[in-house]
Protein backbone atom coordinates (compact mmCIF):
# COMPACT_ATOMS: atom_id res chain seq x y z
CA UNK A 1 0.00 0.00 0.00
CA UNK A 2 1.40 3.32 -0.80
CA UNK A 3 0.55 5.76 2.20
CA UNK A 4 -0.63 9.34 0.88
CA UNK A 5 -3.05 7.49 -2.21
CA UNK A 6 -4.24 4.33 -1.32
CA UNK A 7 -6.42 2.89 -4.41
CA UNK A 8 -10.17 4.11 -4.09
CA UNK A 9 -10.74 0.10 -4.05
CA UNK A 10 -9.07 -2.20 -3.74
CA UNK A 11 -10.07 -5.96 -4.22
CA UNK A 12 -7.08 -8.74 -2.88
CA UNK A 13 -8.11 -12.55 -3.84
CA UNK A 14 -11.97 -11.89 -2.26
CA UNK A 15 -13.86 -15.27 -2.53
CA UNK A 16 -16.86 -15.69 -0.90
CA UNK A 17 -18.66 -18.94 -0.20
CA UNK A 18 -22.53 -18.96 0.97
CA UNK A 19 -23.44 -21.92 2.83
CA UNK A 20 -20.58 -23.58 3.18
CA UNK A 21 -20.41 -24.87 -0.64
CA UNK A 22 -21.85 -21.97 -3.07
CA UNK A 23 -18.81 -20.28 -4.50
CA UNK A 24 -19.88 -16.96 -5.74
CA UNK A 25 -17.03 -15.19 -6.59
CA UNK A 26 -13.18 -16.74 -6.71
CA UNK A 27 -10.05 -15.05 -5.56
CA UNK A 28 -11.00 -11.51 -7.60
CA UNK A 29 -8.39 -9.42 -7.40
CA UNK A 30 -8.51 -5.73 -8.81
CA UNK A 31 -7.15 -1.89 -7.91
CA UNK A 32 -9.22 1.24 -9.19
CA UNK A 33 -6.46 4.20 -8.17
CA UNK A 34 -7.45 7.47 -7.13
CA UNK A 35 -6.88 9.80 -9.53
CA UNK A 36 -6.25 13.26 -8.79
CA UNK A 37 -9.02 15.76 -9.55
CA UNK A 38 -11.37 12.83 -11.62
CA UNK A 39 -13.06 9.63 -10.63
CA UNK A 40 -12.99 6.61 -12.55
CA UNK A 41 -16.24 4.54 -14.31
CA UNK A 42 -15.77 1.07 -14.13
CA UNK A 43 -18.10 -1.27 -15.60
CA UNK A 44 -18.99 -4.36 -14.38
CA UNK A 45 -19.92 -6.79 -17.11
CA UNK A 46 -20.77 -10.64 -17.28
CA UNK A 47 -23.28 -13.82 -17.57
CA UNK A 48 -25.88 -14.11 -15.36
CA UNK A 49 -25.08 -15.68 -11.58
CA UNK A 50 -21.14 -14.99 -12.27
CA UNK A 51 -21.05 -12.36 -9.03
CA UNK A 52 -21.44 -8.90 -10.08
CA UNK A 53 -23.59 -7.91 -7.88
CA UNK A 54 -21.54 -9.81 -5.06
CA UNK A 55 -18.52 -7.44 -5.64
CA UNK A 56 -20.52 -3.98 -5.36
CA UNK A 57 -22.49 -5.45 -2.28
CA UNK A 58 -19.03 -6.34 -0.72
CA UNK A 59 -17.64 -2.70 -1.27
CA UNK A 60 -21.35 -0.90 -0.06
CA UNK A 61 -20.61 -3.80 3.19
CA UNK A 62 -23.97 -5.37 2.81
CA UNK A 63 -25.08 -8.61 3.88
CA UNK A 64 -24.80 -11.37 3.39
CA UNK A 65 -22.42 -10.94 0.54
CA UNK A 66 -20.22 -8.45 3.11
CA UNK A 67 -17.89 -10.07 4.84
CA UNK A 68 -16.03 -11.80 2.44
CA UNK A 69 -15.10 -15.36 3.53
CA UNK A 70 -11.68 -14.77 2.10
CA UNK A 71 -9.65 -12.24 0.96
CA UNK A 72 -9.55 -8.17 1.95
CA UNK A 73 -12.42 -5.53 0.65
CA UNK A 74 -10.18 -1.70 0.89
CA UNK A 75 -12.21 1.28 0.43
CA UNK A 76 -9.25 4.18 0.37
CA UNK A 77 -6.96 2.25 2.49
CA UNK A 78 -9.41 0.97 4.89
CA UNK A 79 -11.31 -2.63 5.32
CA UNK A 80 -14.55 -2.42 5.20
CA UNK A 81 -16.92 -2.17 8.17
CA UNK A 82 -20.16 -1.91 6.92
CA UNK A 83 -22.71 0.25 4.83
CA UNK A 84 -22.26 4.06 4.85
CA UNK A 85 -22.85 6.92 3.24
CA UNK A 86 -19.55 7.55 1.72
CA UNK A 87 -20.89 4.36 -0.75
CA UNK A 88 -23.96 5.63 -2.17
CA UNK A 89 -25.74 2.86 -3.66
CA UNK A 90 -28.57 2.80 -6.34
CA UNK A 91 -30.49 -0.27 -7.03
CA UNK A 92 -32.98 -1.51 -9.46
CA UNK A 93 -36.16 -1.90 -7.97
CA UNK A 94 -37.99 -0.80 -4.61
CA UNK A 95 -35.66 2.02 -5.12
CA UNK A 96 -38.03 5.00 -3.26
CA UNK A 97 -39.33 5.04 -0.14
CA UNK A 98 -43.21 4.74 -1.20
CA UNK A 99 -44.17 7.21 2.00
CA UNK A 100 -41.91 9.82 1.57
CA UNK A 101 -42.82 12.41 -1.46
CA UNK A 102 -39.77 13.14 -3.66
CA UNK A 103 -38.35 16.23 -2.04
CA UNK A 104 -38.08 13.99 1.14
CA UNK A 105 -36.80 11.19 -0.32
CA UNK A 106 -33.76 13.08 -1.84
CA UNK A 107 -33.58 14.89 1.49
CA UNK A 108 -33.02 11.33 3.09
CA UNK A 109 -29.71 11.00 3.67
CA UNK A 110 -29.24 15.12 4.77
CA UNK A 111 -31.99 14.29 7.57
CA UNK A 112 -29.94 10.94 8.68
CA UNK A 113 -27.00 13.64 9.29
CA UNK A 114 -29.13 15.90 11.56
CA UNK A 115 -29.44 18.75 8.67
CA UNK A 116 -32.26 21.10 9.76
CA UNK A 117 -35.47 21.27 7.47
CA UNK A 118 -35.17 23.83 5.61
CA UNK A 119 -31.78 23.49 4.41
CA UNK A 120 -31.83 20.12 3.43
CA UNK A 121 -35.12 20.77 1.48
CA UNK A 122 -33.47 23.45 -0.40
CA UNK A 123 -30.69 21.53 -1.00
CA UNK A 124 -33.25 18.66 -2.23
CA UNK A 125 -34.92 20.85 -4.57
CA UNK A 126 -31.49 22.01 -6.44
CA UNK A 127 -31.13 18.31 -6.83
CA UNK A 128 -34.57 17.56 -8.44
CA UNK A 129 -33.74 20.17 -10.68
CA UNK A 130 -30.57 18.55 -11.56
CA UNK A 131 -31.67 15.54 -12.30
CA UNK A 132 -34.65 16.66 -14.95
CA UNK A 133 -37.92 16.64 -12.48
CA UNK A 134 -39.85 19.77 -12.53
CA UNK A 135 -39.17 21.51 -8.87
CA UNK A 136 -42.45 22.93 -8.79
CA UNK A 137 -44.68 19.73 -10.03
CA UNK A 138 -42.83 16.75 -9.11
CA UNK A 139 -41.02 17.47 -5.68
CA UNK A 140 -44.56 17.11 -3.71
CA UNK A 141 -45.22 13.96 -5.16
CA UNK A 142 -45.53 10.26 -4.01
CA UNK A 143 -43.18 7.82 -6.38
CA UNK A 144 -46.37 5.96 -6.93
CA UNK A 145 -47.21 9.14 -8.87
CA UNK A 146 -44.21 8.26 -10.82
CA UNK A 147 -42.98 6.36 -13.74
CA UNK A 148 -39.69 3.73 -13.43
CA UNK A 149 -37.57 6.57 -15.14
CA UNK A 150 -38.93 9.21 -12.52
CA UNK A 151 -38.43 7.03 -9.81
CA UNK A 152 -34.55 6.12 -10.96
CA UNK A 153 -33.77 10.09 -11.04
CA UNK A 154 -35.23 10.07 -7.43
CA UNK A 155 -32.80 7.22 -6.55
CA UNK A 156 -30.05 9.01 -8.24
CA UNK A 157 -30.05 12.65 -7.09
CA UNK A 158 -31.14 10.74 -3.63
CA UNK A 159 -27.34 9.33 -3.78
CA UNK A 160 -25.49 11.52 -5.23
CA UNK A 161 -26.81 15.21 -2.83
CA UNK A 162 -24.64 13.37 -0.10
CA UNK A 163 -21.63 13.77 -2.89
CA UNK A 164 -20.39 10.26 -1.99
CA UNK A 165 -16.71 8.78 -2.82
CA UNK A 166 -18.21 5.92 -4.60
CA UNK A 167 -21.36 5.38 -6.14
CA UNK A 168 -22.24 1.66 -6.91
CA UNK A 169 -24.97 1.43 -9.35
CA UNK A 170 -26.25 -2.40 -9.57
CA UNK A 171 -27.96 -2.16 -13.30
CA UNK A 172 -30.38 0.86 -12.20
CA UNK A 173 -31.40 1.38 -16.02
CA UNK A 174 -32.54 -2.60 -16.05
CA UNK A 175 -35.89 -1.73 -16.26
CA UNK A 176 -36.29 0.63 -18.35
CA UNK A 177 -37.50 0.80 -21.86
CA UNK A 178 -34.67 1.46 -24.46
CA UNK A 179 -34.99 5.28 -25.01
CA UNK A 180 -35.91 6.12 -21.17
CA UNK A 181 -32.63 4.01 -20.49
CA UNK A 182 -30.69 6.18 -23.33
CA UNK A 183 -31.20 9.08 -21.97
CA UNK A 184 -30.85 8.25 -18.20
CA UNK A 185 -27.22 7.20 -19.46
CA UNK A 186 -26.76 10.78 -20.79
CA UNK A 187 -28.07 12.54 -17.62
CA UNK A 188 -25.54 10.27 -15.36
CA UNK A 189 -22.67 11.05 -17.26
CA UNK A 190 -23.89 14.60 -17.14
CA UNK A 191 -24.32 14.83 -13.23
CA UNK A 192 -20.77 12.28 -12.59
CA UNK A 193 -18.33 14.72 -14.37
CA UNK A 194 -19.38 17.32 -12.06
CA UNK A 195 -18.16 14.67 -9.42
CA UNK A 196 -15.26 13.73 -8.99
CA UNK A 197 -17.03 9.98 -7.66
CA UNK A 198 -15.61 6.31 -8.62
CA UNK A 199 -18.29 4.74 -10.09
CA UNK A 200 -19.00 1.26 -10.27
CA UNK A 201 -22.00 0.19 -12.58
CA UNK A 202 -23.12 -3.45 -12.99
CA UNK A 203 -25.16 -3.89 -16.27
CA UNK A 204 -26.47 -6.57 -18.52
CA UNK A 205 -26.20 -4.52 -21.43
CA UNK A 206 -22.95 -4.38 -23.18
CA UNK A 207 -23.96 -0.98 -24.93
CA UNK A 208 -24.29 0.48 -21.76
CA UNK A 209 -20.75 -0.90 -19.75
CA UNK A 210 -18.90 0.34 -23.23
CA UNK A 211 -20.45 3.57 -23.84
CA UNK A 212 -20.63 4.84 -19.99
CA UNK A 213 -16.97 2.61 -18.86
CA UNK A 214 -13.96 4.09 -18.79
CA UNK A 215 -12.95 0.64 -17.77
CA UNK A 216 -14.70 -2.41 -18.25
CA UNK A 217 -14.12 -5.75 -16.05
CA UNK A 218 -15.60 -8.72 -17.68
CA UNK A 219 -16.44 -11.33 -15.00
CA UNK A 220 -16.06 -14.55 -15.97
CA UNK A 221 -18.99 -17.56 -15.77
CA UNK A 222 -19.73 -19.35 -11.77
CA UNK A 223 -18.07 -18.54 -9.76
CA UNK A 224 -16.66 -15.36 -10.46
CA UNK A 225 -13.44 -14.22 -11.29
CA UNK A 226 -12.86 -11.36 -13.38
CA UNK A 227 -11.60 -12.41 -16.79
CA UNK A 228 -11.13 -9.36 -18.55
CA UNK A 229 -10.20 -6.01 -18.11
CA UNK A 230 -9.74 -3.08 -20.70
CA UNK A 231 -10.34 0.70 -21.34
CA UNK A 232 -12.40 2.31 -23.47
CA UNK A 233 -13.41 5.87 -24.69
CA UNK A 234 -15.21 7.87 -22.76
CA UNK A 235 -18.55 9.24 -23.56
CA UNK A 236 -17.76 12.04 -25.08
CA UNK A 237 -21.33 12.26 -27.52
CA UNK A 238 -24.96 11.43 -26.69
CA UNK A 239 -25.80 7.98 -26.48
CA UNK A 240 -27.70 7.71 -29.44
CA UNK A 241 -25.41 9.34 -31.75
CA UNK A 242 -22.03 7.63 -29.80
CA UNK A 243 -23.85 4.38 -29.87
CA UNK A 244 -23.99 3.56 -33.38
CA UNK A 245 -20.60 4.36 -34.36
CA UNK A 246 -18.26 1.85 -36.06
CA UNK A 247 -15.25 1.99 -33.43
CA UNK A 248 -18.30 1.58 -31.03
CA UNK A 249 -19.58 -1.49 -32.15
CA UNK A 250 -16.72 -3.29 -32.73
CA UNK A 251 -16.02 -3.30 -29.15
CA UNK A 252 -19.45 -4.55 -28.51
CA UNK A 253 -19.17 -7.30 -31.07
CA UNK A 254 -15.60 -8.03 -29.25
CA UNK A 255 -17.55 -8.20 -25.98
CA UNK A 256 -20.70 -10.07 -26.77
CA UNK A 257 -18.47 -13.03 -29.00
CA UNK A 258 -16.70 -13.35 -25.41
CA UNK A 259 -19.24 -13.22 -22.99
CA UNK A 260 -21.50 -15.29 -25.27
CA UNK A 261 -18.77 -17.46 -24.97
CA UNK A 262 -19.15 -17.33 -21.60
CA UNK A 263 -22.40 -17.87 -21.35
CA UNK A 264 -21.82 -21.21 -24.00
CA UNK A 265 -19.50 -22.78 -21.62
CA UNK A 266 -21.68 -22.37 -18.37
CA UNK A 267 -24.27 -24.18 -20.16
CA UNK A 268 -21.83 -26.55 -20.59
CA UNK A 269 -20.49 -27.84 -17.01
CA UNK A 270 -24.49 -27.63 -15.85
CA UNK B 1 -58.16 13.05 -7.88
CA UNK B 2 -56.99 9.69 -8.28
CA UNK B 3 -52.90 9.06 -9.24
CA UNK B 4 -53.60 7.75 -12.49
CA UNK B 5 -55.32 10.78 -13.79
CA UNK B 6 -52.40 13.05 -12.06
CA UNK B 7 -49.93 11.26 -14.16
CA UNK B 8 -51.12 11.15 -17.38
CA UNK B 9 -49.87 14.86 -17.94
CA UNK B 10 -46.43 13.78 -17.63
CA UNK B 11 -44.19 12.75 -20.85
CA UNK B 12 -43.19 8.94 -19.04
CA UNK B 13 -46.48 7.70 -17.93
CA UNK B 14 -46.03 4.01 -17.03
CA UNK B 15 -47.26 1.78 -19.43
CA UNK B 16 -48.60 -0.91 -17.39
CA UNK B 17 -50.92 1.51 -15.76
CA UNK B 18 -54.48 0.16 -15.76
CA UNK B 19 -56.52 1.95 -18.04
CA UNK B 20 -59.79 3.81 -16.15
CA UNK B 21 -62.28 0.99 -16.39
CA UNK B 22 -65.18 2.35 -18.18
CA UNK B 23 -68.65 1.52 -17.68
CA UNK B 24 -69.29 -0.84 -20.66
CA UNK B 25 -70.67 1.76 -23.54
CA UNK B 26 -74.60 1.60 -24.68
CA UNK B 27 -73.94 -0.84 -27.42
CA UNK B 28 -72.28 -3.63 -25.82
CA UNK B 29 -74.05 -4.66 -23.23
CA UNK B 30 -72.07 -6.84 -19.53
CA UNK B 31 -72.10 -10.52 -20.45
CA UNK B 32 -71.99 -13.70 -18.20
CA UNK B 33 -68.16 -13.59 -18.52
CA UNK B 34 -65.70 -16.18 -16.50
CA UNK B 35 -64.12 -13.71 -13.35
CA UNK B 36 -65.54 -10.65 -15.17
CA UNK B 37 -66.88 -8.33 -12.59
CA UNK B 38 -70.85 -6.75 -13.31
CA UNK B 39 -70.18 -2.73 -13.35
CA UNK B 40 -70.71 -1.62 -9.59
CA UNK B 41 -74.07 -0.45 -10.14
CA UNK B 42 -75.18 -3.92 -10.95
CA UNK B 43 -73.25 -5.20 -8.84
CA UNK B 44 -74.87 -2.94 -5.98
CA UNK B 45 -78.47 -3.67 -7.25
CA UNK B 46 -77.53 -7.69 -6.63
CA UNK B 47 -76.65 -7.51 -3.39
CA UNK B 48 -79.88 -5.65 -2.49
CA UNK B 49 -81.63 -8.45 -4.49
CA UNK B 50 -80.64 -11.00 -2.65
CA UNK B 51 -81.30 -9.62 0.51
CA UNK B 52 -84.64 -8.66 -1.09
CA UNK B 53 -85.03 -12.61 -1.70
CA UNK B 54 -84.19 -13.85 1.34
CA UNK B 55 -86.51 -11.14 3.24
CA UNK B 56 -89.37 -12.36 0.51
CA UNK B 57 -88.90 -16.42 1.56
CA UNK B 58 -88.46 -15.27 4.90
CA UNK B 59 -92.17 -13.89 5.06
CA UNK B 60 -93.47 -16.22 2.66
CA UNK B 61 -92.48 -19.24 5.40
CA UNK B 62 -94.04 -16.90 8.06
CA UNK B 63 -97.00 -15.97 6.45
CA UNK B 64 -100.40 -16.84 7.94
CA UNK B 65 -103.02 -15.55 10.10
CA UNK B 66 -102.39 -18.23 13.32
CA UNK B 67 -99.68 -19.96 14.17
CA UNK B 68 -101.24 -22.75 13.13
CA UNK B 69 -101.04 -21.83 9.65
CA UNK B 70 -97.65 -20.99 9.51
CA UNK B 71 -95.25 -23.39 7.48
CA UNK B 72 -92.94 -22.37 10.26
CA UNK B 73 -93.73 -21.48 14.11
CA UNK B 74 -93.50 -18.16 15.30
CA UNK B 75 -91.44 -19.67 18.43
CA UNK B 76 -88.81 -20.46 15.95
CA UNK B 77 -88.99 -17.59 13.51
CA UNK B 78 -91.37 -14.56 14.24
CA UNK B 79 -92.55 -12.74 10.55
CA UNK B 80 -90.55 -9.52 9.62
CA UNK B 81 -93.26 -7.12 10.41
CA UNK B 82 -93.34 -8.86 14.38
CA UNK B 83 -89.33 -8.15 14.30
CA UNK B 84 -90.26 -4.23 13.19
CA UNK B 85 -93.01 -4.05 15.78
CA UNK B 86 -90.41 -5.77 18.58
CA UNK B 87 -88.08 -2.78 18.10
CA UNK B 88 -90.09 -0.15 20.61
CA UNK B 89 -89.57 -3.29 23.36
CA UNK B 90 -86.18 -3.94 22.85
CA UNK B 91 -85.13 0.06 23.36
CA UNK B 92 -86.71 -0.17 26.58
CA UNK B 93 -84.34 -2.75 27.51
CA UNK B 94 -81.46 -0.23 27.45
CA UNK B 95 -80.27 -1.42 23.90
CA UNK B 96 -78.45 1.87 23.97
CA UNK B 97 -76.39 1.61 27.37
CA UNK B 98 -75.65 -2.19 25.86
CA UNK B 99 -74.02 -1.13 22.61
CA UNK B 100 -71.85 1.19 24.54
CA UNK B 101 -71.20 -0.96 27.38
CA UNK B 102 -70.15 -3.81 24.33
CA UNK B 103 -68.18 -1.17 22.58
CA UNK B 104 -66.31 0.80 25.88
CA UNK B 105 -64.90 -3.14 26.41
CA UNK B 106 -64.12 -3.78 22.71
CA UNK B 107 -62.31 -0.50 22.66
CA UNK B 108 -60.36 -0.54 26.35
CA UNK B 109 -59.40 -3.95 25.51
CA UNK B 110 -58.53 -4.06 21.87
CA UNK B 111 -56.38 -0.45 22.28
CA UNK B 112 -54.72 -2.06 24.84
CA UNK B 113 -53.47 -5.28 23.13
CA UNK B 114 -52.50 -2.77 20.04
CA UNK B 115 -50.36 -0.25 22.49
CA UNK B 116 -48.73 -3.14 23.73
CA UNK B 117 -48.32 -5.57 21.00
CA UNK B 118 -47.59 -3.16 17.91
CA UNK B 119 -44.42 -1.48 20.02
CA UNK B 120 -43.28 -5.45 20.91
CA UNK B 121 -44.03 -6.48 17.50
CA UNK B 122 -42.19 -3.91 15.81
CA UNK B 123 -39.26 -4.74 18.13
CA UNK B 124 -39.43 -8.38 17.25
CA UNK B 125 -39.69 -7.73 13.40
CA UNK B 126 -36.58 -5.16 13.56
CA UNK B 127 -34.40 -7.02 15.31
CA UNK B 128 -35.20 -10.85 14.64
CA UNK B 129 -33.61 -12.35 17.96
CA UNK B 130 -36.65 -10.98 19.78
CA UNK B 131 -39.14 -12.31 17.32
CA UNK B 132 -37.03 -16.02 17.74
CA UNK B 133 -37.82 -15.90 21.13
CA UNK B 134 -41.24 -14.85 21.23
CA UNK B 135 -42.07 -17.13 18.72
CA UNK B 136 -43.28 -20.46 20.69
CA UNK B 137 -45.22 -18.19 23.06
CA UNK B 138 -46.93 -16.21 19.97
CA UNK B 139 -47.87 -19.69 18.61
CA UNK B 140 -49.71 -20.82 22.14
CA UNK B 141 -51.39 -17.27 22.66
CA UNK B 142 -52.83 -17.26 18.70
CA UNK B 143 -53.90 -21.32 18.82
CA UNK B 144 -55.76 -21.30 22.12
CA UNK B 145 -59.30 -21.65 21.34
CA UNK B 146 -60.63 -18.51 23.16
CA UNK B 147 -63.16 -19.28 25.46
CA UNK B 148 -60.85 -21.49 27.01
CA UNK B 149 -59.57 -17.88 28.82
CA UNK B 150 -62.79 -17.74 29.90
CA UNK B 151 -62.42 -19.70 33.29
CA UNK B 152 -59.12 -18.22 34.22
CA UNK B 153 -59.80 -14.77 33.23
CA UNK B 154 -62.04 -14.69 35.95
CA UNK B 155 -60.14 -16.08 38.58
CA UNK B 156 -57.67 -13.66 37.74
CA UNK B 157 -59.79 -10.71 37.38
CA UNK B 158 -63.06 -11.49 38.42
CA UNK B 159 -66.47 -11.07 36.87
CA UNK B 160 -66.66 -7.24 36.68
CA UNK B 161 -65.53 -4.89 33.84
CA UNK B 162 -61.75 -5.83 34.15
CA UNK B 163 -62.67 -9.40 33.63
CA UNK B 164 -64.33 -8.14 30.24
CA UNK B 165 -61.24 -6.14 29.27
CA UNK B 166 -58.62 -8.08 30.09
CA UNK B 167 -59.85 -11.18 28.17
CA UNK B 168 -60.51 -9.15 24.75
CA UNK B 169 -56.63 -8.15 25.76
CA UNK B 170 -55.31 -11.49 26.32
CA UNK B 171 -57.35 -12.88 22.95
CA UNK B 172 -55.69 -10.24 21.15
CA UNK B 173 -52.53 -9.35 21.80
CA UNK B 174 -50.95 -12.54 20.08
CA UNK B 175 -52.67 -11.56 16.72
CA UNK B 176 -51.81 -8.06 17.08
CA UNK B 177 -48.26 -9.18 18.31
CA UNK B 178 -48.12 -11.24 15.43
CA UNK B 179 -48.82 -9.17 12.52
CA UNK B 180 -47.26 -6.25 13.21
CA UNK B 181 -43.74 -8.99 13.23
CA UNK B 182 -45.06 -10.34 9.73
CA UNK B 183 -45.44 -6.30 8.34
CA UNK B 184 -42.04 -5.08 9.45
CA UNK B 185 -40.85 -8.57 8.18
CA UNK B 186 -42.69 -7.99 4.86
CA UNK B 187 -40.77 -4.58 4.07
CA UNK B 188 -38.36 -5.71 1.23
CA UNK B 189 -34.62 -5.38 2.28
CA UNK B 190 -34.08 -3.03 -0.26
CA UNK B 191 -35.23 -0.46 1.34
CA UNK B 192 -33.04 -0.85 4.65
CA UNK B 193 -29.99 -0.98 2.08
CA UNK B 194 -30.51 1.94 0.17
CA UNK B 195 -31.40 4.26 3.62
CA UNK B 196 -28.10 2.27 5.40
CA UNK B 197 -26.01 3.39 2.51
CA UNK B 198 -27.40 6.61 2.59
CA UNK B 199 -25.94 6.75 6.16
CA UNK B 200 -28.84 5.77 8.15
CA UNK B 201 -28.23 4.21 11.84
CA UNK B 202 -30.30 1.30 12.73
CA UNK B 203 -32.54 3.29 14.92
CA UNK B 204 -33.15 5.82 12.11
CA UNK B 205 -33.72 2.66 9.63
CA UNK B 206 -36.37 1.50 12.21
CA UNK B 207 -37.80 4.97 12.81
CA UNK B 208 -37.63 6.38 9.49
CA UNK B 209 -38.34 3.34 6.75
CA UNK B 210 -39.41 -0.03 8.65
CA UNK B 211 -41.91 1.04 10.58
CA UNK B 212 -43.89 3.92 8.55
CA UNK B 213 -43.71 1.30 5.32
CA UNK B 214 -45.16 -1.17 7.34
CA UNK B 215 -48.08 0.82 8.94
CA UNK B 216 -50.30 0.83 6.04
CA UNK B 217 -50.27 -3.13 6.30
CA UNK B 218 -50.16 -3.23 10.26
CA UNK B 219 -53.60 -0.94 10.43
CA UNK B 220 -55.22 -3.24 7.68
CA UNK B 221 -54.30 -5.87 10.09
CA UNK B 222 -55.90 -4.08 13.02
CA UNK B 223 -59.04 -3.25 10.94
CA UNK B 224 -59.26 -6.95 10.63
CA UNK B 225 -58.36 -8.11 14.28
CA UNK B 226 -60.90 -5.46 15.58
CA UNK B 227 -63.93 -7.12 14.12
CA UNK B 228 -62.56 -10.46 15.65
CA UNK B 229 -62.39 -8.29 19.13
CA UNK B 230 -66.13 -7.57 18.25
CA UNK B 231 -66.87 -11.09 17.67
CA UNK B 232 -65.04 -12.22 21.19
CA UNK B 233 -66.54 -9.83 23.32
CA UNK B 234 -70.33 -11.65 22.88
CA UNK B 235 -68.24 -14.88 24.25
CA UNK B 236 -67.60 -13.09 27.45
CA UNK B 237 -71.04 -11.32 27.50
CA UNK B 238 -72.85 -14.84 27.24
CA UNK B 239 -71.22 -16.26 30.23
CA UNK B 240 -71.44 -13.29 33.03
CA UNK B 241 -72.24 -10.01 32.52
CA UNK B 242 -74.94 -7.44 33.61
CA UNK B 243 -75.47 -5.53 30.50
CA UNK B 244 -73.85 -5.15 26.77
CA UNK B 245 -74.83 -6.89 23.54
CA UNK B 246 -74.28 -10.45 24.03
CA UNK B 247 -76.19 -10.03 27.72
CA UNK B 248 -78.92 -8.38 26.06
CA UNK B 249 -78.96 -12.08 23.34
CA UNK B 250 -78.40 -14.11 26.25
CA UNK B 251 -81.38 -12.55 28.31
CA UNK B 252 -83.60 -12.14 25.26
CA UNK B 253 -82.34 -16.48 24.34
CA UNK B 254 -83.93 -16.83 28.41
CA UNK B 255 -87.30 -15.57 27.83
CA UNK B 256 -88.10 -16.45 24.02
CA UNK B 257 -87.76 -13.16 22.52
CA UNK B 258 -86.49 -14.27 19.20
CA UNK B 259 -87.69 -10.80 17.60
CA UNK B 260 -85.42 -9.66 19.72
CA UNK B 261 -82.36 -12.01 18.87
CA UNK B 262 -83.08 -11.45 15.50
CA UNK B 263 -82.49 -7.62 15.66
CA UNK B 264 -79.73 -7.88 18.12
CA UNK B 265 -78.13 -10.02 15.28
CA UNK B 266 -78.87 -6.99 12.50
CA UNK B 267 -77.16 -4.62 14.71
CA UNK B 268 -74.49 -6.25 15.53
CA UNK B 269 -73.70 -6.88 11.87
CA UNK B 270 -74.32 -3.02 10.77
CA UNK B 271 -72.23 -1.49 13.80
CA UNK B 272 -69.24 -3.93 12.79
CA UNK B 273 -69.92 -2.46 8.75
CA UNK B 274 -69.61 1.25 9.80
CA UNK B 275 -66.45 0.64 11.96
CA UNK B 276 -64.79 -0.94 9.42
CA UNK B 277 -65.98 1.66 6.89
CA UNK B 278 -65.22 4.62 9.59
CA UNK B 279 -61.20 2.80 9.85
CA UNK B 280 -60.96 2.51 5.99
CA UNK B 281 -61.80 6.29 5.43
CA UNK B 282 -59.54 7.03 8.66
CA UNK B 283 -56.77 4.60 6.98
CA UNK B 284 -57.34 6.40 3.36
CA UNK B 285 -56.29 9.37 4.94
CA UNK B 286 -53.34 8.21 7.09
CA UNK B 287 -51.63 6.86 4.20
CA UNK B 288 -52.18 8.77 1.04
CA UNK B 289 -48.80 6.82 -0.62
CA UNK B 290 -50.21 3.58 -0.88
CA UNK B 291 -54.55 2.47 -2.00
CA UNK B 292 -56.16 0.48 1.03
CA UNK B 293 -57.11 -2.76 0.33
CA UNK B 294 -60.86 -3.48 1.24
Amino acid sequence: MNGAHPPVVEFEKVTKIYGGSHLAIKEVSFSVEDKAGHGEFVAILGPSGCGKSTVLRLIAGLRPQHPATTGSVRVLGQPVVGPGADRGMVFQDYTSFDHRTVEDNVAFGLECRGMGRKERLALAREWIGKVGLSVDSDAGKFPHQLSGGMRQRVAIARTLILNPRIILMDEPFGALDPSTRMHMQDLLVGLWRDLQATVFFVTHSIEEAVYLGDRIYVMSSPPGTILRELSVPPPDRPAHLMQREPSFLSVVFELRDLLEGLEASTERER
Amino acid sequence: MSPDARMESHEEVERESPAPKALPSPGRRWRLELREPPPPLVGRALGVLAVAVVVLAWGLLTMGATPETRLISPVLLPSPMEVIRAVPSLLERDLLAGVFATLERVFLGFGLAVLVGVPLGILAGAWRVFDAASAPMAIFGRNIPIAALIPMTILWFGIDETQKVMFIFIACIPFVFSDAVVALTGVHQRYVETAQTLGASDGQVVRKVLVPLAMPDIFNSLRNLFGLAFGYIMLAELINARHGLGYLLSTSQRRGLIEHIILILVLIGALAFVIDRGLLWFQRGLFPFRASEE
